[in-house]
């Protein structure tokens, strides 16, 4: 007897349909799964058969067969375990046909009946198409978020197969109280003094500008970079789908309403295998951090530190926002549009005031020039970030807390893509001369800054972009906001003291 | 007797002999003429008994491997070529501080001219690592001791050395003096390159190692008690609480050579050693009349300070130069310190900037002294 039950596997942070189709037919007694099963799979067979039987069902002693189709695509995970033992309850009628019409089952069994979590529920739910969603009771949030039809839940196989004979109702789909409670974004009025590193947060999130902390270890820099999702709007409807697929398909805790509205904030450390931050681990091309930060933030701490392979990874990203993984049996595309926040010390030492830096030239330079090149341009801002005096830390009046620096944030986005329909940092080229004019006293300082070789070509652009930024925020302040006034010379001047340079230690010539 | 010219090539293959020290070098040319005595490291020709007696096998094999690659003739032509001479003790040009010193160099390789050496003498010496401030005063020093007919002896290292070299060749009279801790034809560091060319075409250049000698860290310390030797007075501007210039300061005090120091902030680490000298004794420096006064010079020569053509700051800049004067800042302190708000604090330090006043490292913003010396 045959059985057909769809399911779906998973590929980067989509689902494939599969149909597993169960024959149970004379032979040796045996059980074999093919179609491109990998290992986890596989394994299949062990646990769908302790779990039938657990769940007080027979296991055919006949030849069973399992194909999952198409054939192709490699099957991943153990996401199709219950798509399987419906089968072969099915086929070797156990249930009648007709009770399973218009359904699909996602989950993995435990030997004991239980249905278990998988990764990807969300991306797997969402190509199903016409057919119910039946799925463990732990998915049931991100499933809701996906689907568009009636989801079914169960947290035993025992459960399903009640409610498939209509010996029982459905248990009711609940959200679980397994659901992460979203812990809250630290909130800035934790900073103490730093009105410089503020102020270079409060650009970043306006803008959308990458931004680069040059300081000594203690002076702040984590800290800071973990409040500037607290400063940025909540994801839009795409990107907040896209989100959710990613962070489904990484198996990451889902919050409590399914769907991921809040700014995600990634922090790898400095060890992460470049395969591990752009994506594309085992044979489901599993989404990398910089996936997983998309819509929020990738924070790397000691950027130096990082492999030059894993940072080269990062250039097309963040050209393109989205990141293509291809293997030789597969390949996928993750969306990867995240705002960029590094962080590293000055020198090996990790400097301080002028002076007290003990690197020689050698270790410096080795430093520094892995930071060099491409990704460097990258990041608008430049901001020297420097340890708090001792009385701004004593001092208990916190700073502006997070909830009114986001709304000056959030008024001067709007500004942004009412103007050009995009972030000021995606201001390139034409579109930069046309949104970023300068005006006549802002322009003479730039061009001194140029004629002194302190601000190249590619420099000059970015001054732009950051001061379009600052006189955003300040003409939504003044509450003039047409957003199309020109650059005035104090922006300009903010933006440029928001630059340090990474090799300023060397020695100038003096007088 | 005079050297022949000839001399210098076969001195620098002698020098530059594998497993060579200071010691046995004057061993050598103490009981030999040079060419005897490459004869002998070459093994070519019988040792003194006292010589015989420090050629142990393994010294004698390295010497008489390495003589064979070192030829005189070559040597020759590379050091007439960048205009190096070499003199030792025998040399009626040999410098007369070195001749007296305990621990003489055995060979000197000379470019430029050493008359020099004649005038007054001060040494100038500090950290690479320097400030701003540091850098300034140590220029300051070296054209205010130029100005005075003062030869500023330095080591022509980045930081402290550099820049009172650069003092001194500020003024047309300038006549710097070098001691450096490789062979005199390569300039180290290399972004000195051209500073180290000035100093051997106007002063003079010294190095106790022959061409071809690369800059490893032991020989600094060596170089340091040449350079010492040759100061009057010797002056540390900037010192870590252990480094380099603490070595020659320790090497001038074992000569009787007096040490100032130029006071620093307790919250400057690169003032660390200048003010453990303090404390322990050395002079203080507070301008050029200090290490005047320490020569023995008349200090009423010096004339009026120069004119400045900086414009002079007004209000929030005159505010904020004034915040910046004792210790480097940051615009996050200035911001504080002043309660101004950041576009105006970025302002005026940018104007600041641009007029001269501050100079910019890292994100710490350090005045820059118009260091008169005075």
């Amino acid at each position: 007897m045959l059985a057909s039950i769809p399911s779906a596997s998973l590929l980067g942070a989509t689902g494939i349909p599969v149909r597993v189709e169960v024959h149970i037919g004379k032979g040796l007694p045996g059980f074999r799964i093919v179609g491109q099963p990998d290992p986890t799979c596989r394994e299949s067979r062990d646990r769908v058969r302790a779990a039938v039987m657990s769940a007080g069902r027979e296991w055919p002693t006949k030849c069973v067969t399992v194909n999952l189709a198409p054939s192709g695509p490699r099957k991943i995970g153990a996401g199709l375990d219950l798509a399987i033992a419906i089968g072969v309850i099915i086929a070797s009628e156990q249930l009648p046909l007709g009770t399973v019409e218009g359904l699909a089952f996602i989950g993995e069994l435990g030997l004991d009946g239980s249905l278990r979590r998988v990764p990807g529920v969300a991306p797997m739910v969402a190509v199903l198409g016409d057919v119910d969603p039946v799925v463990p009771a732990a998915s049931i949030a991100e499933a809701l978020v996906a689907s568009q039809r009636q989801v079914r839940v169960a947290s035993t196989l025992g459960e399903v197969l009640g409610a498939l004979a209509g010996l029982e109702p459905w248990p009711e789909a609940t959200v679980d109280d397994d659901a992460v409670d979203e812990v809250p974004i630290p909130d800035l009025a934790d900073v103490r003094g730093q009105p410089v590193a503020r102020r270079a947060l409060e650009i970043a999130a306006a803008g959308g500008h990458h931004l680069l902390m040059v300081g000594s270890p203690g002076s702040g820099k984590t800290m800071l970079a973990q409040r500037l999702p607290g400063l940025l709007p909540p994801l839009g409807r795409a990107d907040s789908l896209a989100a959710t697929m990613v962070h489904s398909a990484a198996g990451m805790p889902m919050p409590r309403g399914g769907l991921v509205v809040r700014p995600p904030f990634r922090a790898p450390h400095h060890t992460t295998s470049t395969i591990a931050l752009v994506g594309g681990g085992s044979a489901s091309l599993r989404p990398g951090e910089i996936s997983l930060s998309h819509g929020g933030v990738l924070f790397l701490d000691e950027l130096g530190e990082f492999t030059p392979a894993a940072l080269d990874g990062l250039r097309e990203p963040l050209e393109e926002g989205v990141i293509r993984v291809s293997r030789a049996h597969a390949r996928a595309v993750l969306p990867a549009r995240f705002q960029l926040v590094a962080a590293t010390n000055p020198c090996p030492c990790g400097g301080g005031p002028p002076g007290s830096c003990e690197c020689d030239d050698v270790a410096r330079l080795r430093y520094t020039r892995r930071l060099s090149g491409p990704l460097l341009d990258r990041f608008d801002l430049r901001v020297a970030v420097q340890r708090p005096s001792v009385d701004d830390l004593l001092d208990a009046a916190g700073g502006e807390p997070s909830a009114v620096v986001a709304a000056r944030v959030a008024v001067a986005r709007d500004l942004a893509l009412a103007r050009a329909g995009r972030l000021n940092a995606e201001l390139h080229g034409e579109l930069l001369d046309l949104h970023a004019r300068l005006s006549a006293d802002a322009l003479a300082v730039l061009r001194d800054e140029m004629e002194r070789g302190r601000l190249t070509g590619r420099g000059y652009h970015r001054v732009r972009r950051v001061a379009r930024t600052i006189a955003d925020l300040r003409q939504g302040r003044a509450g003039i906001g047409s957003g199309r006034g020109d650059i005035e010379l104090l922006d300009v001047e903010v933006a440029l003291s928001l630059r340090t340079r990474i090799r300023s230690t060397t020695p100038g010539l003096v007088a | 007797m005079a050297i022949l010219v000839d001399a210098t090539g076969t001195l620098a293959a002698l020098a530059g002999l594998d497993l060579m020290t200071v010691a046995r070098l004057h061993a050598l040319l103490d009981h030999h003429e040079p060419d005897e005595a490459l004869a002998v490291a070459a093994g070519r020709a019988q040792p003194a008994p006292p010589v015989a007696a420090m050629m142990r096998p393994p010294v004698a094999a390295a010497w008489r491997a390495s003589a064979a690659r070192r030829d005189p003739a070559t040597l020759t032509d590379v050091c007439r070529h960048a205009g190096i001479t070499a003199l030792t003790a025998r040399d009626a040009a040999f410098p007369a501080p070195l001749r007296v010193d305990p621990q003489p160099p055995a060979v000197l390789f000379v470019r430029g001219d050493l008359d020099v050496l004649g005038a007054r003498r001060a040494g100038i010496v500090g950290t690479r690592n320097a400030t701003q401030s540091g850098r300034d005063t140590a220029f300051g020093l070296g054209r205010a001791l130029a100005e005075n007919g003062v030869t500023v002896v330095s080591g022509l290292a980045k930081g402290i050395d550099g820049a009172a070299h650069r003092g001194a060749l500020a003024v047309a009279a300038g006549r710097p003096a070098a001691v450096v801790g490789n062979g005199p034809e390569r300039a180290y560091p290399r972004v000195h390159a051209e500073l180290w060319d000035a100093v051997c075409e106007r002063g003079v250049l010294l190095s106790e190692w022959p061409p071809g000698t690369p800059p490893e860290p032991f020989r600094f310390p060596m170089r340091n008690r040449i350079l010492a030797a040759l100061s009057e007075v010797l002056v540390v501007v900037e010192s870590r609480e252990r480094g380099g210039s603490l070595i020659t300061a320790q090497a001038a005090l074992e000569r009787s050579i007096d040490v100032l120091a130029v006071p620093g902030s307790p919250r400057n680490r690169a003032a660390a050693g200048t003010n453990h000298l303090l404390r322990d004794g050395a002079a203080p420096v507070t301008g050029v009349d200090d290490v005047l006064v320490a020569l023995g010079l008349d200090t009423r020569r010096t004339a009026a300070a120069g004119f400045d053509p900086r414009p002079l700051p007004r209000g929030v800049e005159a505010a904020v130069l004034a915040a910046c004067r004792d210790d480097p800042r940051t615009l996050d302190d200035v911001v504080s310190a002043l309660a101004l708000p950041m576009a105006e604090a970025a302002m005026a330090l940018a104007r600041l900037e641009r007029t001269g006043w501050v100079r910019e490292s890292g994100g710490w913003f350090e005045p820059v002294v118009s260091w008169s010396g005075r």
